[in-house]
């Protein structure tokens, strides 16, 4: 039960905060995902998937079609959109992977931004913005809701955190016991050394992409309905919440993205109701990733090594 | 200091000729919204030429380049609005006000590089953008963000134009001319002192440092060489639309920006010029002249963007004479081959 007079937290009821709690934790959820996702593939590839929100947005606008204008059964929709952030990541991994693998890092990265340019144009082309066209992806779990704490809780919003939870859990473990995460890990430290080795390099690098692009789709498919609108432009530059929280994570600590990824969610959500810098927590994500990378580079060693940063 | 080759005057005469046909013939044989498109290319390719700089020279990228042009049409709106200072005096003004942001934004350069000095230098250029696009454009109040909550803004006057170049051809050829002297500017950069060291950081920071390069000072020169320009070509972008807002500029502009200046070619400043045409004529092209859905602009963007990296660093003008003289050949080859056979067969 709450006080009459209730907990005032910087001048809002905390009551009326709760929500935004909710919400918070909810989306922190999505980009921790997505930010599992993206360390995974740039510890295996040492590539920086820029276009790890356009894939997801790609997939979402699909569901969105099969949902609305085909006869195709809802659960089907939902998991073209998953099965398709999985085929376009490994199509590009496989395709564009080898040709990319001896460059450095920015210029791999360079290469997953012409893919978010593609991606863009396609749908900005086959699924234009504004105007009338005001999309609604609504996942069925979104409609059940339940009473936490006093605030109101949808299923969406649950397994949203508790995918994210799972995800980073199911991949520590994966890393650490299995022959594939081994081969995984080993890659990490040294794509030449580990090639020699007999590891089937490509093979691995492959399933990581395909299981990040897997990912991938599920918080496109998440992000779409928690963002209430499929705005396909927002959607794809949602990859800097999870490059913030990938960045948190030092591009290398599952679990510390995992918290960078709830801190982006619940610091965006959680200043909404402050009047004064309500405008300005869209930066959050930006200045976050600022710390972070200042934080990363506060030892500077000169080095004659041609990949080192 | 400079020793004048024939090769280099020849250049130069070129040169010349390409500005007085732009500055003179151009204008009087093209229609209104080509000129404005043709400001735009112009005013563009200053900002490509900033990142060229950064990236094809010194080997720094930056992805703050459009957040500073941003920037430098906001300072304009505002002391446009604010003070009486005349037209080339308020684009040093902004120039100057950009080149400290920029530094600002640069300074983590001196820590990191490649991928992360990439990424800082985007999210410093999303924080930029967030916080101008919550403050607004200035639309002539008073105070520091010069907003007012009027309704009516019928009298608000448009940004300053200079009072030689109202009319918008007159104010094409003030912008070809201030972008020139900014090519100038970079020119006399890369021929000297700067373009040297430049050079030796981009081939290796610990030689460079060990040669007695001060890497700090250079660096950071070069920011805020690339951030002074991106201000004048905020201040002139200001003054060609009069009344900017913050949704005129989009979040994807400096990707897009990256794709077009390593499409035109950053080792070469023509590329600039390259990139300044793809970013804002061809875009005008697709939609205006040819009646195609400008989004295409964004795949062939994507395409042309994995063809340099695989394939061709250099960009368009490197590729374009590279693969023009390759044919050339293979047509002179095959008319021989014909002239040969045909006398064989005589």
């Amino acid at each position: 039960m709450d006080s009459v007079i209730g907990l005032s937290v910087f001048g809002v009821d905390w009551t009326f905060l709760k929500p935004y709690i909710v919400l918070g934790l909810a989306l922190g959820g999505a980009y921790a995902l997505s930010g599992v996702g993206l360390v995974v593939l740039y510890q295996t590839t040492g590539v920086l998937n820029i276009a790890f929100g356009a894939v997801g947005a790609a997939g979402a606008l699909i569901s969105y079609y099969l949902v609305n204008h085909t006869s195709t059964p809802q659960w089907l929709a939902f998991a073209a959109c998953i099965a398709f952030g999985g085929a376009v990541s490994l199509l590009y991994g496989v395709v564009l992977g080898p040709a990319f693998a001896a460059r450095d890092p920015l210029v791999k990265t360079m290469g997953t931004l012409a893919l978010a340019l593609i991606l863009l144009g396609l749908m900005a082309w086959r699924a234009p913005a504004g105007g009338a066209f005001n999309r609604v992806l609504t996942l069925p779990t979104t409609n059940h809701r339940f009473e936490l704490f006093g605030a109101t809780v949808n299923w969406t919003q649950v397994i949203s955190l508790a995918f994210a939870i799972f995800l980073t859990a199911g991949t520590t473990i994966f890393l650490r016991t299995t022959k594939l995460g081994t081969a995984m890990r080993a890659l990490a430290d040294d794509r030449e050394i580990t090639a020699t080795l007999g590891v089937p390099v490509r093979r691995v690098e492959a399933s990581a992409w395909l299981v990040s692009g897997l990912v991938c789709g599920t918080a496109g498919l998440l992000l779409a309905d928690l963002f209430t609108t499929l705005d396909y432009a927002a959607l794809t530059f949602l990859v800097i919440s999870s490059l913030a929280a990938a960045l948190i994570g030092r591009l290398r600590s599952l679990w510390v993205t995992l918290a960078g990824g709830l801190a982006v969610g619940l610091v965006q959500a959680v200043l909404a109701p402050y009047g004064s810098i309500t405008g300005y927590r869209s930066a959050t994500p930006f200045v976050l990733s600022i710390a972070a990378l200042l934080y990363l580079s506060r030892h500077r060693v000169v080095s004659i090594s041609r990949t080192a940063h | 200091m400079f020793t004048v080759e024939r090769g280099a005057l020849v250049r130069a005469a070129i040169i010349l000729t390409l500005l007085a046909v732009v500055l003179f013939a151009l204008p009087g044989s093209l229609g209104a919204d080509w000129i404005t498109t043709l400001t735009s290319v112009a005013i563009y390719s200053v900002v490509s030429l900033g990142l060229g700089i950064l990236y094809g020279r010194v080997g720094m990228i930056s992805l703050g380049q459009i957040a500073l042009l941003v920037v430098g049409a906001w300072v304009a709106t505002r002391l446009s609005y604010g003070t009486g200072l005349p037209f080339p005096l308020l684009l040093l003004v902004t120039g100057a006000i950009a080149c400290v942001v920029g530094v600002l934004i640069g300074l983590p350069a001196l820590r990191l590089s490649g991928l992360y000095l990439a990424l800082i230098t985007l999210m410093a250029a999303g924080a930029v953008s967030v916080v101008l696009r919550t403050i607004g454009f200035p639309n002539g109040g008073g105070g520091f963000t010069g907003r007012t909550s009027a309704v009516d803004l019928s009298g608000l006057a448009p940004v300053r134009r200079p009072a030689m170049a109202v009319a918008d051809t007159a104010y094409f050829r003030y912008v070809v001319i201030v972008c020139a002297l900014m090519f100038l500017l970079a020119l006399l950069h890369i021929a000297s002192k700067p373009g040297r060291a430049w050079a030796a950081i981009r081939e290796s920071e610990p030689a460079a440092l060990a040669a007695g390069v001060n890497i700090t000072l250079y660096k950071l020169w070069a920011f805020a060489l690339a951030s002074f320009m991106a201000g004048v070509a905020g201040c002139l972008l200001a003054a060609q639309v009069g009344q900017p807002t913050a949704q005129s500029f989009q979040t994807q502009d400096s990707l897009t920006l990256l794709a077009a200046v390593l499409i035109g070619g950053i080792f070469s400043i023509w590329g600039a010029i390259v990139a300044g045409i793809f970013n804002q004529l061809v875009p005008f092209l697709f939609q205006a002249e040819w009646g195609i859905n400008p989004n295409f602009l964004l795949i062939i963007f994507g395409v042309g963007l994995l063809q340099v990296l695989l394939t061709a660093p250099g960009g368009l003008v490197q590729q374009l004479p590279k693969d023009l003289a390759s044919l050339g050949r293979l047509v002179v080859r095959g008319v021989r081959k014909v002239a040969r056979g045909g006398g064989r067969s005589t």
